[in-house]
């Protein structure tokens, strides 16, 4: 557990060890980018980053740092998570040019690269050899989250991804093995199916409801149980579209067959768990009320009250299960890799090539894996070197079964949906999921969400969403490999 | 004399009034107070079962930070927008007032089409008003921000000052111009104190619906001039949720207007019946 | 009233032309974008400025969702305005008269009117949580056993919930105005109408109704004005759920030019809301004779 300390220390203590780690003989990236960087001395640059806690890493570490290196002046334009879509896309609509650098979610790439908002960063790459240091970025983030039509337009920057956590002290409590085998005639093991999940669920619910512990809990808000349904929907098999036709198949038996499961399982959560958001979940997972939960790496620090005790993160309850927890695939072993976060550049720039190296700088083996390690960050691993850092594994007992974990997620891990127009998709889906829990039938919300999918796709235009739907399709993290 | 029975007698009547009253508060002002309490609170009082309802310690850490991070500059840039729009508004909009009262400039005319402005939803010109102001360079700048509010807030003041000017009797005018006072003395020296009382109540309304503004200055600024609002947005984050913050935030931003509502609250009461009631 | 004639025929024109100006650059220039964008097709992929005809506007009226936003809101308002009102004058009638610490009461009664719609909103999500919250913590109380009803998913009790919160935030604004309208009713009518034997309603429906009417109009034409742009509120509890349940109109058009930039549609939308408007607001107006 890491006893109270001050930003500064911590990140200075990550720093040195990232500096004695690094061999003295290597050009990296970062001194690459920092020295091109020193003709811009004196210039300010932008970049929106989404608000709130996030936004401690630029403001309080990153920007100052950069700006002691280079001279250069960081200005963080802080936008809320649901307008930072909107305020790019404003910006560039409008041509004020006011941002430089931008974070994007990479599954609104396509709709921004296809606008023209985003610079193609290939020449950019090559000026500074950026290659090497790209291609040790973990596969599935490498892969996926960074071109679009086989251009550059962004640098995964946050290895968002889904994992299980449970309750390692319940699972190997032998009385309620005990209990567990007795009840239902298996033993109890970490699901691995979503079948499993159920059975395990609704046991350990049985069980140890006495005791105010449930089986399970999810964040079932529709933001985040959109991210949950595309998930479970590709494990059981389920496909978004016929790639022929481009005719939406979201309500095959597949759906209606996760549908109803997620409807089902709310009976063994605890009561009310239809309006979790992330934070009512992890305040019921970290005061011991749920034996297992899906959710970002976050969830795993802040069990294990890494950093919890910064003023930043002091919003954060107050774990109860700290060394209690263990990590591993949701079932099905395909997490998905929510949202997440790429660096790009802002096509109405007018400091372009200075950005640029901002984001290199950033984005680079040796200050991102400082980046990951600080105490209040919620930019997760992403690059092969972060799963096996030593300063990251020595942080708490158990943080290399969860890099460990992390690493595989981000092996297997699937795509956010991602085509042209996305949020309306997406906006079908989450209000799909709020019908669900208030009560419809599974069959016929998704029937009426393929057929608004279908007209989606025919307003923008079938060929021309085909052609981008075959090119997501392409990616290694768009479907589980069968 | 005959007995008055016990629940005709006055007080009886005054006390269940008074009770009647007190609880009405009681229940308007819970919300206020549960957010008041949150700023507080520690994470684990928020996020606790069942429900605390009041902190063990009043600490004003939360407050700190806010201060410390530079966030309550936000509030700052509200009152200056919200105080100096208003400002405007009343001064713009009482003289057009006047105008349409003692001449009937274009007459019913103009003064329908003035009031209908009020009507118009801000989020049909908030994009083009973005457009206009980025070619302007009004863009996250006060004027930018002060024009806006000063124009939407014409429509009401306009409407308001209507009535309370009718009120004042045309006799105090008249005789201030065979004085020989000019037209404009005439209106700051006559018609704008017999007006006070209107003017003060308009006003408040008038500063409270720029404070509380949240598509303009989410549209309009980034990072000079946020205001509280937007501010406060930020805190609700996709994986975090800064309770505290929010809450504190909150009532940082509403300690300006409670104050000021609180210290004109009589002239409130007077005013709005005055000039209304002549609609 | 009548108008006076002074010499200088400008200075009349001079008091009015900030204001008038400042409304044309905010209010006309907007509007005329609008309008042209409205027939053109700029959406998030496009830039598209040919004209398009009606394209957009045929598009609302097969737009069933706009329908159905407008129809929630007029739902919204039916139930919350005549709430508000009746409350409102009920609370007013309990504070007309004197009695300790009433100006302190008054202060704080305004308070839920002055914070910030959407951490209004905010808040009662917060208060209206099944775990965290308060408030069926206390039902609990009452009935004597756990409930737990879901405020912002149960189809039942969404639109409760928002017009609850909605009541709470605004009823406090009625409640001053005709708490100022009736403190100017001349007590001795009323007091010798009593005294005659009239009932309370008989003195209420032609003494004290009559003298209230003008600024009670009033307050329900603004009143009735802000229901239909109601937005912060229902955005922050529901974000117009389950499903588009609770989608309003400002919502739908939010929805469609901020998160989808669909701006030549939403131009469209803005059109036929500010039409709706014009005409509703124009009879109101006239109907009440407040432009005299």
């Amino acid at each position: 557990m890491v006893n109270r300390r001050d930003f500064g220390k911590i990140s200075l203590a990550a720093g040195l060890t990232a500096a004695i780690g690094r061999p003295a003989w290597a050009a990296s990236a970062a001194d690459a980018a920092v020295k091109a960087a020193q003709q811009y001395k004196g210039r300010s640059i932008t970049i929106v980053w989404e608000a709130g806690l996030q936004s401690l890493d630029p403001t309080h570490f990153s920007g100052p740092k950069w700006k002691e290196l280079t001279g250069m002046d960081v200005k963080v334009v802080e936008v809320a998570t649901a307008e930072m879509f909107t305020k790019i896309m404003q910006d560039y609509k409008s041509g004020a040019g006011a941002y430089d650098a931008l974070n994007v979610i990479p599954a609104w790439m396509p709709d921004l690269a296809q606008a023209g908002a985003l610079e193609v960063l290939d020449p950019y790459v090559e000026k500074y050899g950026y290659a090497p240091e790209l291609q040790t970025i973990a596969p599935t983030f490498r892969d996926n989250w960074m071109k679009v039509g086989g251009k550059i337009y962004g640098f995964p920057d946050d290895g968002d991804v889904f994992i299980m956590y449970y309750r390692r002290d319940l699972f190997e409590d032998t009385a309620v093995q005990k209990a567990f085998k007795d009840k239902t005639g298996k033993n109890l093991a970490v699901p691995k199916t979503w079948a499993d999940f159920d059975v395990v669920g609704a046991g350990l619910t049985d069980i140890l409801k006495d005791k105010g512990i449930y089986g399970a809990s999810f964040f079932r808000q529709p933001p985040y149980a959109m991210y949950m349904f595309e998930e479970r929907f590709r494990n059981e098999g389920g496909k978004f579209f016929a790639a022929d036709t481009m005719k939406a198949t979201i309500n095959s038996d597949v759906g209606i067959k996760v549908f109803t499961g997620m409807r089902n399982e709310n009976r063994f959560m605890p009561p009310g768990v239809e309006q979790f958001g992330f934070v009512e979940n992890l305040a019921a997972f970290l005061q011991g009320q749920s034996a297992m939960t899906i959710s970002w790496p976050p969830y795993g620090r802040w069990a294990e009250g890494y950093g919890t005790d910064q003023e930043a993160l002091n919003w954060v309850p107050k774990t109860t299960i700290a060394g209690k927890v263990g990590y591993a695939l949701p079932p099905g072993g395909h997490p998905e890799l929510a949202a997440g976060f790429s660096l790009s550049i802002s096509s109405t720039s007018k400091n372009k090539d200075a950005a640029y190296l901002f984001i290199q700088w950033l984005n680079s083996e040796d200050v991102s894996r400082q980046r990951v390690q600080l105490p209040y960050t919620l930019r997760d691993p992403f690059r092969d070197s972060h799963y096996a850092d030593p300063g990251y594994l020595a942080l708490w007992p158990n943080a290399k079964d969860y890099l460990a974990a992390l690493k595989q997620a981000s092996q297997t891990g699937l795509l956010d949906l991602s085509l042209l127009q996305t949020d309306k998709y997406e906006e079908v889906l989450r209000q799909a999921i709020s019908k669900l829990w208030a009560g419809d039938d599974p069959k016929t919300i998704l029937d009426a969400a393929a057929a608004e999918w279908d007209t989606i796709t025919q307003k923008i235009g079938v060929d021309k969403q085909k052609a981008v739907y075959a090119s997501w399709a392409a990616n290694s993290g768009a479907y589980p490999k069968v | 004399m005959k007995t008055v029975p016990f629940h005709r007698r006055k007080e009886t009547k005054l006390a269940l009034r008074y009770l009647t009253a007190v609880s009405l508060v009681v229940i308007f002002a819970f919300p206020i107070y549960w957010l008041f309490a949150m700023s507080f609170k520690t994470p684990g009082e928020i996020f606790a079962f069942p429900p605390v309802w009041y902190p063990r310690s009043i600490q004003f850490n939360n407050y700190a930070v806010l201060f410390k991070d530079g966030d309550a500059k936000t509030v700052g840039n509200s009152l200056v927008l919200a105080s100096v729009s208003t400002f405007f508004a009343m001064i713009l909009g009482t003289i057009a007032a006047y105008s349409l009262v003692r001449f009937k400039t274009g007459g019913e005319n103009l003064a329908v089409w003035i009031i209908s402005q009020r009507m118009i939803p801000p989020v049909a010109i908030v994009f083009p008003v973005f457009l206009l102001y980025v070619w302007l360079g009004w863009v996250d700048t006060y004027i930018g921000l002060i024009i806006l509010y000063t124009a939407f807030s014409l429509p009401y003041v306009i409407w308001m000052m209507r009535g309370y000017i009718e009120d004042i009797p045309l006799e105090l005018e008249e005789s201030a111009l065979i004085d020989g006072c000019s037209r404009w003395e005439v209106l700051w020296k006559v018609v704008f104190p017999m007006a006070r009382a209107g003017l003060f109540a308009t006003a408040v309304f008038t500063f409270v619906f720029s404070w509380n503004d949240f598509l303009f200055a989410l549209v309009l600024t980034r990072t000079e001039v946020a205001t509280y609002t937007v501010q406060v947005t930020h805190y609700f984050g996709g994986q975090s949720n800064f309770w505290s913050k929010i809450a504190a935030m909150s009532v940082l931003g509403t300690i300006p207007v409670f104050v000021t509502v609180a210290t004109l609250q009589r002239y409130l009461v007077r005013g709005i019946s005055m000039g209304a009631v002549k609609g | 009233m009548a108008a006076i004639a002074y010499p200088d025929r400008n200075f009349k024109y001079w008091l009015i032309s900030p204001a008038i100006f400042l409304l044309l650059l905010i209010g006309l220039f907007p509007l005329i974008f609008s309008l042209v964008v409205s027939f053109m097709r700029v959406t998030m992929l496009e830039t598209d400025t040919s004209f398009a005809g009606l394209l957009n506007f045929i598009q609302l009226f097969h737009d069933a969702r706009l329908w159905q936003s407008l129809a929630h809101t007029a739902l919204v308002i039916v139930i919350a305005l005549p709430i508000e009102l009746l409350l409102g004058l009920a609370m007013a009638y309990l504070f007309l008269d004197r009695m300790p610490g009433r100006q302190i009461l008054i202060s704080l009664l305004v308070l839920p009117t002055i914070i910030s719609p959407i951490v209004a909103g905010a808040t009662w999500r917060l208060l209206f949580d099944n775990r965290y919250g308060p408030i069926n913590q206390i039902i609990g109380w009452f009935a004597g056993y756990p409930v737990a009803a879901l405020w912002t998913v149960n189809p039942r009790l969404v639109y409760p919930a928002i017009i609850f919160c909605e009541i709470w935030q605004w009823t406090p604004f009625m409640f001053l105005i005709l708490l100022a309208a009736l403190s100017n009713v001349d007590r001795s009518l009323t007091e010798a109408a009593e005294i005659d034997g009239a009932r309370f309603w008989r003195s209420f429906r032609y003494i004290v109704l009559p003298a209230i009417w003008p600024v009670m109009s009033i307050a329900i034409l603004i009143r009735g004005l802000d229901l239909f742009r109601i937005f912060d509120i229902i955005w922050a509890l529901t974000a117009g759920g389950p499903g588009t349940m609770t989608e309003t109109i400002s919502v739908y058009a939010y929805v469609q030019g901020f998160r989808q930039f669909e701006s030549s549609y939403t131009a469209a939308i803005a059109f036929l809301v500010i039409a709706l408007l014009t005409v509703i607001v124009t009879f109101a107006i006239r109907r009440m004779g407040l432009a005299k």
